[in-house]
């Protein structure tokens, strides 16, 4: 049986996919987007998290720190906060013990017209756990929210065993994909490529950063892409969220963003509106 | 669309507060009582009399545009007694709040189906009839009845002068017909109980609830709508103006807190015919408080297994306001657990919730919803103290905290005898039974039963799950020890308290371990009140509120099992403790849904909180609308979904003059947050942990 790491499950996940849901948040990420609003989740191994905002610096952490030159997520310090700020990110966990937990309630969510959402970090990014899961979940509407990064024949599998998708197409130009994403786009268009021509429901995300990808030039050439894909159900414009920084801190990093987030995004729907496809804002 | 009418209107009355240029001075509160006193006067000469007092001393306000006139400047209602005869009668009796006839639902068509004029005429012929049986007493008391039905016709035709001099031929028209004839029209209706509702706050009666308005004022709208009389949208501009006098004279209104008046009104229903009530004017009622945005009336709508989910839909929109309603409850728990405890089925039916969220039978019940709370984690805390140590196993611990349940009860039931209620004449022409026999509801209606609250039941449960999981189960808990640190608030182990407070578990997380005993909690709070009788010959009922009793029983609790500190708050109605870290929405309610709520069915919601955010998208409130139809359809019994971003309330702490509009919901009801005091503030900061 395999294992995966998981960092949160998340009940009534609101955008995630159809009716009532539970969201499973897989860790690590081969993505190094500089708006990332979830840090914790790059990294595959467990980190802490320590709400600083709310500390009283007490100290009651640092008298039982047993590593105090650089933190190994040892978990010596949680239980002493009176606050309960700190926390440990990341767990192991079996296949089938997922599995228990997401069927605890499933009658609930299916009664409700939802199912569960898997998400990240990059959930490809441990592909054969999530097959692994996806396989002994009988009768639960499956989703997931991928960049699309992985290996052409991961994808097609993940997605056939699948009822929906949510990819990220974030920059069509593949230099500027490198420079912000950390990685080149080819394998993401590819594995865009094959979602088009399948007959999976899928809807196509842009998280839009101001500088970034807001270019009336990106749109028209992610649209163009896009056009006359028979199961694409929309495009979703999300807005660069101003809090995206507020987690770094919790896990001693800091939010160097390579664009200005002070600047307002251009958003702009007609590329998407002129090639027939449906677009939202969120 | 809000009418440029309402809108100055509403800008008027609820911003500007321009009604506050119409209030008289303040005047001496024992101006009658000393009189009185000296008469030696009894309760009803006393509240007769002073009813006529304010009546009279009511100078007629009427403006130009309104289509529905009435406002209260009369701002002291003077006491019935001096301070010492109060006193006494206190020394003597229980007096319950403020001693006014409080709470209850009058059925308002009593009066606007009949008028004035053949009301007194009905009265006149029972007069005569007590006099023929010698009945002198209850003949009097029923001429003191016509005596301020007449007062109140004095008064309405002061204002139809006003209204004549101001040029309002609308209201003057109204108030040439009602309220001596009946009402023909719907304007006229909702004229008529106007006049009505205002009399009952002059009589210093106070939660003064509006109860079923969409089934009593139905025929006068469904005539009028039949007759072509109004558009939807001129039906729906003249609901929002008699929506806003609720919110004319509410700064006048006694309550706990500002906001707390108990103007709440009941949409929708299983009636006795199986079939949904929830008509057109129950859909308007939802447009007009969707449209205009005020806190009153407080919306509460019955629902049921087969309520279309566009209705919860609608309201949900209705809390994405922010205003802290609708509060839903649940026909399917509710009327059979009212039935359980002897209300017929049809007046099981006819349900409306009181000032907060407490059940209540229009026009029948002179219940008391709310004399007392018991306190769950107090009982637990108690039985820990006491037999901790002696219990050598969980069960028989239990028993102990049973017993002191039964205890507790049966000594919150002894200390309710004695009730002495102001008389309420006024309102006694609109309770069933108080014609005929000739008595004041303060003396008693068909129904007749008090009703407990019960707080901090999360708390209660979550100790018991700590001391069942780690003191009897895997014994890591000494028990010794883990009374030492109740009685030193942790002081001795910090670490074991922090453990307590995140790692054990909770109810709200949907785990039966613990969610089970707060069945049994409940179930023991039910079983020992069966059975029980007060002194009016009515019942007591359990109930899941808490009202302000969370506050006080808080305060005098020291540190409980589940690691809350001593003093520190318990969860207000039916709700996880503070520090619950829940798993999310989803689990709060299936933990909240497993117990037998139709037993316990005095009333209390379960009290949610979510971000403003989950209402981003009309898919994303959509998701908002279906959890709270799982909860119905899980069988919880009353829910209420308050919409609250912390960000906001802690700015609005430092900066109230930005957040004057600001409106949060406490226990049963919404008030301005920055109106609030400190601690309550607080208590809403603290419990904004959902998203």
């Amino acid at each position: 049986m395999r294992k995966g790491v998981i960092f949160d499950i998340k009940e009534m996940a609101l955008f995630d996919g159809p009716g009532l849901r539970q969201t499973v948040f897989l860790k690590g990420c081969p993505l190094r987007c500089s708006w990332c609003q979830n840090p914790e989740g790059m990294e595959k191994k467990p980190v802490l998290m320590v709400s600083w905002a709310s500390c009283l610096h007490c100290n009651a952490c640092r008298n039982v720190c047993p590593h105090t030159s650089s933190c190994n997520a040892c978990g010596a310090c949680i239980p002493v906060c009176p606050l309960n700020l700190r926390h440990i990110v990341g767990e192991e966990i079996e296949s089938d013990v997922l599995v228990k937990r997401l069927m605890k309630d499933s009658d609930y969510y299916r009664r409700y017209g939802g199912g569960v959402t898997f998400s990240g970090g990059e959930p490809l990014l441990q592909g054969e756990f999530l097959l692994e899961v996806l396989e002994k979940l009988p009768r639960m509407h499956t989703a997931i929210e991928t960049s699309g990064f992985c290996d052409a024949s991961l994808f097609k599998d993940v997605v056939g065993a699948l009822d929906f998708i949510y990819m990220d197409m974030k920059l069509m130009d593949s230099s500027r994909h490198k420079k912000y994403c950390g990685v080149d786009n080819k394998v993401i268009l590819e594995n865009a490529r094959f979602l088009c021509g399948s007959d999976k429901p899928f809807v196509i995300r842009i998280p839009v950063i101001p500088g970034v990808n807001d270019s009336e030039e990106n749109y028209r050439a992610t649209a163009k892409f896009l056009k006359g894909a028979k199961n694409l159900k929309r495009v979703e414009l999300l807005h660069y969220n101003s809090a995206a920084g507020a987690k770094y801190s919790m896990i001693g990093k800091s939010y160097r963003p390579d664009f200005d987030p002070e600047r307002v995004a251009m958003i702009d729907q007609r590329p998407f509106t002129e090639e027939g496809i449906r677009s939202v804002v969120l | 669309m809000i009418s440029e009418r309402i809108r100055k209107m509403r800008k008027a009355f609820v911003e500007e507060k321009i009604q506050k240029k119409y209030w008289q001075e303040e005047t001496d509160h024992y101006v009658l009582a000393r009189e009185f006193s000296r008469q030696k006067e009894d309760s009803i000469d006393r509240a007769t009399e002073r009813l006529l007092f304010v009546l009279d001393h009511e100078k007629p306000v009427v403006f130009p545009d309104e289509k529905i006139a009435f406002l209260r400047t009369v701002r002291t209602i003077p006491e019935l007694y001096t301070e010492e005869e109060a006193k006494e009668i206190a020394r003597k009796h229980r007096i319950h709040e403020k001693g006014d006839v409080c709470n209850i639902n009058v059925d308002y068509s009593m009066l606007l189906g009949v008028g004035f004029d053949a009301k007194k005429a009905e009265l006149r012929d029972r007069i005569a009839d007590f006099r023929q049986r010698g009945k002198e007493k209850e003949a009097h008391y029923l001429s003191q009845q016509i005596r301020i039905l007449s007062s109140v016709e004095d008064l309405v035709d002061r204002y139809r002068k006003e209204a004549e001099k101001v040029g309002n031929t609308t209201v003057a028209s109204s108030l040439s017909h009602v309220p001596s004839g009946r009402a023909t029209s719907w304007l006229e209706a909702m004229q008529f109980f106007r006049i009505i509702h205002y009399v009952m706050w002059c009589g210093r009666n106070y939660h003064n609830t509006l109860g079923r308005m969409d089934q009593y004022l139905y025929p006068y709208f469904h005539h009028d709508m039949e007759a072509g009389l109004y558009t939807k949208e001129q039906a729906q501009e003249l609901l929002e103006e008699f929506f806003l006098t609720f919110n004319r004279d509410s700064d006048l209104y006694p309550g706990m807190q500002q906001g707390d008046n108990g103007q709440s009104l009941v949409l929708g229903g299983i009636g006795p015919d199986g079939k949904d009530s929830y008509n057109e004017l129950s859909e308007l009622c939802m447009l007009s408080s969707l449209d205009l945005k005020v806190i009153d009336p407080k919306i509460n709508l019955r629902v049921n297994k087969n309520t279309p989910f566009s209705l919860y839909v609608l309201g949900t929109k209705m809390t994405r306001q922010g205003l802290g309603f609708p509060q839903y409850s649940n026909d399917d728990v509710v009327i059979p657990g009212l039935e359980k405890l002897g209300y017929s089925h049809e007046d099981a039916c006819s349900y409306v919730v009181a000032a907060c969220w407490e059940f209540i039978i229009p026009n029948k019940a002179m219940d008391i919803p709310n004399i007392d709370a018991l306190s769950f984690a107090g009982a637990v805390e108690k039985a820990c103290f006491d037999f901790l140590e002696s219990s050598p196993t969980y069960e028989e611990f239990e028993k102990h905290v049973d017993e002191q349940i039964e205890k507790d009860a049966a000594s919150i039931c002894e200390h309710t005898k004695g009730v002495f209620l102001y008389p309420a004449p006024f309102l006694s022409l609109m309770m069933t039974g108080c014609e005929e026999t000739g008595r004041d509801v303060s003396l008693g209606c068909v129904y007749n039963n008090y009703g407990i609250h019960g707080t901090g039941i999360a708390t209660a449960a979550d100790s018991l799950a700590v001391i069942k999981k780690y003191v009897y189960g895997d014994k890591s808990i000494g028990k010794a020890h883990l009374l030492q640190c109740l009685h030193d608030d942790f002081k001795s182990d910090p670490i074991l308290c922090n453990n307590l407070r995140y790692r054990a578990p909770k109810m709200g997380n949907d785990d039966d371990f613990v969610d089970s005993i707060a069945t049994h909690l409940l179930d023991q709070f039910a079983s020992v009140l069966k059975g029980k009788k007060n002194d009016r010959g009515g019942i007591f009922r359990a109930g899941t509120g808490s009202a302000m009793y969370y506050v006080w029983h808080a305060a005098k609790l020291p540190a409980t099992a589940d690691g809350r500190h001593s003093g520190e708050g318990l969860p207000a109605n039916y709700s996880p403790s503070l520090f619950c870290r829940s798993f999310g929405p989803i689990s709060i309610i299936k933990s909240f849904s497993k117990q037998h709520l139709e037993n316990a069915i005095n009333g209390g919601p379960l009290t949610l909180e979510v971000h403003d955010t989950v209402f981003k998208t009309e898919e994303s409130l959509e998701k908002v609308a279906m959890l709270v139809k799982s909860y119905i359809d899980l069988g919880g019994h009353q829910l209420q979904i308050n919409t609250v971003n912390r960000e906001q309330l802690l700015d609005a702490q430092k900066h109230p003059e930005k957040y004057r509009n600001l409106i949060v919901r406490v226990w049963g009801w919404s008030g301005y947050f920055v109106e609030l005091d400190k601690c309550y503030q607080d208590h809403i900061i603290q419990r904004m942990e959902l998203s």
